[in-house]
């Protein structure tokens, strides 16, 4: 095995049951792998499967088939996740859309941020709980008169700070941000992707980065995979995918990001995509090196 | 053109517990027939507000404290709800931000699309009535009609179901259309749809339309004119070209410059530092001072007056009074490629 | 689940029911039997105190005491089965019997509380959601508050107090005076005191929990589009608000049977009013096993059955809980 992967996502299926009889496919075979260091993103439309493969990552789903391999620990096996338990749970953290409701709103600042701490009983570097919460609050732009306050006194911005700011308490290999963006303010969106790309530099964790917001996911990300009623699509550096998308439904994506330019905007033609379900059978086949597509043998899209 | 609205120093307040939240302060501006004014701004800075308040659909613990409201040269500021029923819906119209929560679960879409029409129209004939509600689906895209009109909301995607929405908004056939963030809720590839259905229903019909959103991408699309709002004020008002390639007050810049596209293979991306002020208690002088890069001492002092640019471009920073210190603009001055 | 075999939905509800009724008749006969007290007093008054230990011995044989518990319990299941649930001790009849001459008498004040609640909760939520933080929203929001914490034996004492005591309107205990049980006018005479306790005692919290569901209603999304598009505040009202809150309002009125039951028992003691309610404190009182038993059972069936129809109501009409189900199955079919 490479030692260079970090996770390596295998043919990943899960199923929501809606009855005994229906039931949805929320993920279908999916694929990637994230490397140490990497900031990997992952975009698609609401129900496309982005925020299910991140709870099947963080083992809060167990998905109905295929195989998820972190640090060479199959997290999808019972015997293999009670054996590395505490390594799981202090090396992988999770970030929410939605920080006011993942963050207790009876727990002061700095008990929410020193938590992770104290149920793993990890002895603060810097002396006491209080004093480590004050340091990664002022790592993520917060200072130390936040300690005392609850959650509903802060704004959005500052409570998606707080809830990064606890994830990297426990010094993460790996951090699953699912929208940690989308119900932020333009303005405040920029100064928290900063915070990320500044944090990501420092600390060298891999991201799992998970937004709709593609503009912002072309300027974070390294490499980027698209998602389609629970497939990948098309995965590829950032760059690349940009540049040259070649699955159709990556395409018709990519050209309905807005551009903030009447001028360029309004000459500019949406691609529309058909939902014909022959765009997404085949596999995943390398086009150009790193740039992954889904299609049949033997063909080539547009 | 004819002038179709007309707001002169509105100021709307929420009375609350915690004191009085000053959510408009103080706004102007005017809607000519057939042109799509959009507001922006970020969460919280009032803009919301200024549409609801002028349509009186805010909660009661809402009040207008001052200004006028006058809607094709009748001052309406002081109408009543019986005054303002007769007035909604033919008058002007809104579409709201989450097309999952603004239908009623428990009715068909044509009986929604039909209570609309039969507001204004109450001795429609049942023929006439069932025409207008396919004539209404066919003019915002939804296809079939005859058979989508008896399904309930449920049955429809988020698309859909602001395609629904615009359709009861617009049958009355309104002079105005309020849009509050109607393709926020959507995905990229929807939101575009909706936003190009928008445009082609307004030169279609002529309807006015007043369109507020936080994302300068979809400005870009749909805007003829252009009013950024910050801490319950217009800081800036332009066409669409005006605040896009010549923005002159500190605020739209820093929006703009914090949008991705703008920091292009740059390693971080502009932010404005900090946060929008609370309005329960504005700072004194200029509310975006202490955000503010290029703030002069009278911008923590005393508010800046709306400046004149051009005819149709108006900022209000002390930056372009005639004694202030000339500043190359970061932005602007360019025509993007 | 909507889309199940209603077959095995209602059969799944009946399995509950029976072991719900099952659990309650076991812990019931136990329980009634740890309670201190004599059984024998009940069937033989005054005497038991004159007999020797022999005569008691022979006595509890008789009436089947003597035996461990699980035995005595088999044999109640077993005659309850066929319909046969037992001698009362008190009145020496069958207990079915006994029940039936009281079943009108309650299900007169009972009825009526639970017409009287059902009609004006709507009315008085409506009233006060139609206006809300008005004089009269805030009045029953307080009264609300106040009522509910006031015992019902208390009400009624006081109200006994007032009216019956002190002005001599109303009298002041039983269903009916003697040698007139067939006249109306007397009979609602004797009701007015006790449906008035009942009906204070719970009216106030339906017709604030009504009200609540209005205003949920009121502040959702579609009555802001709903009155953009210019719809009267009465229209919207009735036409979109008051019909969604039904499912809710029925489940809710579903619950409120087993509160008004217990009020409606609680009250009829008080006013020594001859209806089951005296009939089980009496029963519990003297240690009369099997009609306690059977009083407990018919209660018990009535409170889970409301329970079960309030949640089948909650399921199955509330059009949201079917819509995310049928949305997602559309979705599921597109496919």
């Amino acid at each position: 095995m490479n030692d260079d992967i970090l996770l390596d996502v295998r043919h990943l299926t899960h199923v929501f049951p809606l009855s005994k009889k229906i039931a949805v496919k929320a993920l279908d075979d999916l694929s990637f792998q994230i490397r140490r260091g990497e900031i990997f993103g992952l975009v698609g439309e609401s129900g496309s499967g982005k925020s299910t493969a991140a709870r099947c990552i963080m083992n809060l789903y167990r998905p109905a088939a295929g195989e998820i391999i972190y640090k060479g620990v199959n997290i999808c096996d019972p015997a293999q996740f009670r054996t590395h338990r505490k390594m799981l749970q202090t090396t992988r953290q999770l970030i929410f859309q939605d920080s006011s409701s993942s963050l207790d709103q009876r727990m002061k600042v700095c008990d929410i941020v020193a938590e992770p701490l104290k149920i793993h009983r990890i002895r603060p570097a810097r002396g006491s709980l209080r004093a480590e919460a004050e340091f990664q609050l002022r790592y993520v732009g917060l200072d130390a008169g936040f300690l005392d306050k609850y959650p509903s006194e802060l704004s959005g911005g500052q409570r998606q700070r707080v809830a990064i700011a606890r994830a990297l308490s426990m010094e993460p290999e790996l951090l699953v941000a699912d929208e940690p963006i989308a119900s932020l303010d333009v303005s405040i969106q920029a100064q928290i992707v900063n915070l990320f790309r500044h944090l990501q530099q420092e600390h060298g964790f891999s991201f799992l980065f998970i937004a709709h917001d593609l503009a912002m996911v072309e300027f974070l990300c390294d490499r980027v995979g698209v998602m389609y009623h629970g497939r990948l699509v098309e995965a590829a550096p950032a760059k690349e995918l940009f540049s040259s998308p070649v699955h159709p439904y990556t395409q018709a994506l990519l050209s309905a990001i807005p551009i903030p330019d009447p001028r360029l905007e309004r000459a500019r033609q949406i691609r529309q995509f058909t939902e014909d379900p022959e765009n997404f059978q085949g596999v995943l086949t390398e086009v150009s090196p790193e740039h992954y597509v889904l299609m049949r043998e033997g063909e080539h899209h547009g | 053109m004819a002038r179709v609205l007309e707001v002169k120093d509105l100021s709307v307040s929420f009375f609350t517990p915690a004191g009085e939240v000053q959510a408009v302060r103080g706004v102007s501006f005017s809607l000519e027939a057939g042109e799509v004014l959009a507001i922006v701004g970020e969460s919280g800075c009032g803009k919301s507000v200024l549409c609801k308040s002028i349509m009186k659909l805010l909660p009661a613990s809402a009040k207008i404290k001052s200004g006028t409201i006058c809607v094709n040269g009748v001052d309406i500021t002081g109408y009543k709800e019986r005054d303002m029923n007769k007035l909604r819906g033919r008058l002007f119209s809104m579409v709201f931000q989450d097309p999952m929560t603004s239908l009623n679960p428990t009715m068909t879409i044509g009986a929604q699309i039909g209570e609309a029409v039969r507001v204004h129209e109450p001795r429609i004939s049942r023929e006439k009535l069932h025409k207008r509600i396919l004539e209404l689906m066919a003019l915002v895209g939804i296809e079939h009609p005859e058979e989508r009109m008896k399904l309930y909301p449920y049955h429809f995607s988020g698309g859909m179901r602001q395609r629904s929405v615009m359709a009861i908004a617009l049958a009355a056939n309104p002079d105005i259309l309020f849009a509050d963030e109607p393709t926020t809720a959507l995905d990229v590839t929807i939101q575009a749809q909706i936003l190009d259905l928008l445009r082609r229903i307004q030169t279609q019909l002529g309807t006015a339309t007043v369109f507020v959103t936080h994302d300068m991408g979809v400005v870009a699309r749909v805007a003829d004119r252009v009013a950024v709002m910050y801490a319950g004020k217009i800081v800036e008002i332009g066409t669409a070209e005006e605040i896009f390639y010549e923005p002159r007050h500190p605020y739209t810049w820093g929006l703009m410059q914090s949008l991705p596209a703008y920091s292009k293979g740059k390693k971080t991306l502009s932010t404005i530092p900090g946060m929008p002020p609370s309005l329960l208690h504005p700072p004194k002088g200029d509310a975006f001072a202490s955000r503010n890069p290029y703030a002069l001492q009278i911008d923590h002092e005393e508010e800046p007056p709306m400046f004149r640019i051009t005819d149709t471009h108006y900022a209000a920073t002390w930056l372009l009074d005639p004694r202030a210190p000339k500043i190359t603009p970061p932005i602007g001055g360019r025509s993007h490629e | 689940m909507g889309r199940k075999n209603p077959l095995a939905y209602f059969g799944k509800k009946c399995l509950v029911f029976v072991f719900s009724i099952f659990v309650l008749s076991l812990a019931v006969f136990y329980i009634s039997r740890l309670a201190p007290g004599d059984p024998l007093v009940s069937y033989y008054g005054d005497r038991v105190e004159k007999m020797s230990p022999k005569e008691r011995e022979w006595a509890e044989d008789k009436l089947g005491l003597n035996d461990p518990l699980l035995v005595q319990y088999v044999r109640w299941m077993e005659n309850a089965v066929h319909g046969d649930f037992g001698i009362s001790y008190k009145y020496k009849m069958d207990v079915t019997e006994v029940i039936a001459s009281r079943l009108e008498n309650t299900l007169i004040l009972g009825g009526l509380g639970f017409v009287l609640i059902f009609v004006l909760s709507m009315l008085l939520g409506v009233l006060c959601a139609w206006r809300e933080e008005g004089w009269l929203d805030r009045a029953i929001c307080k009264i609300g508050t106040v009522t509910s914490c006031i015992p019902e034996f208390w009400l009624s004492l006081v109200l006994i107090l007032i009216f019956s005591i002190g002005l001599r309107w109303l009298p002041s205990s039983g269903a009916y005076s003697i040698g007139k049980k067939d006249d109306v006018w007397d009979r609602i005479v004797h009701l007015i005191l006790p449906v008035s306790v009942v009906v204070t005692g719970h009216l106030w919290y339906y017709a604030y929990m009504i009200r609540n569901k209005i205003l949920e209603e009121v502040r959702a999304d579609y009555v802001l589009l709903a009155k953009a598009k210019g719809l009267k505040k009465r229209s919207i009202m009735f036409r979109h608000c008051l019909r969604n809150i039904i499912p809710s309002y029925l489940s809710l009125m579903a619950i409120s049977v087993p509160h008004i039951l217990g009020g409606t028992y609680i009250v009829e003691t008080v006013f020594s009013y001859p209806g089951i309610g005296t009939l089980s404190y009496e029963s519990a009182r003297y240690k009369d096993y099997n009609l306690l038993m059977l009083l407990c059972l018919m209660t018990g069936i009535v409170v889970i059955l409301c329970g079960i129809l309030a949640q089948m109501i909650n399921e199955k009409i509330d059009p949201r809980i079917k819509a995310t189900e049928e949305a997602e199955i559309s979705e599921v079919k597109k496919r």
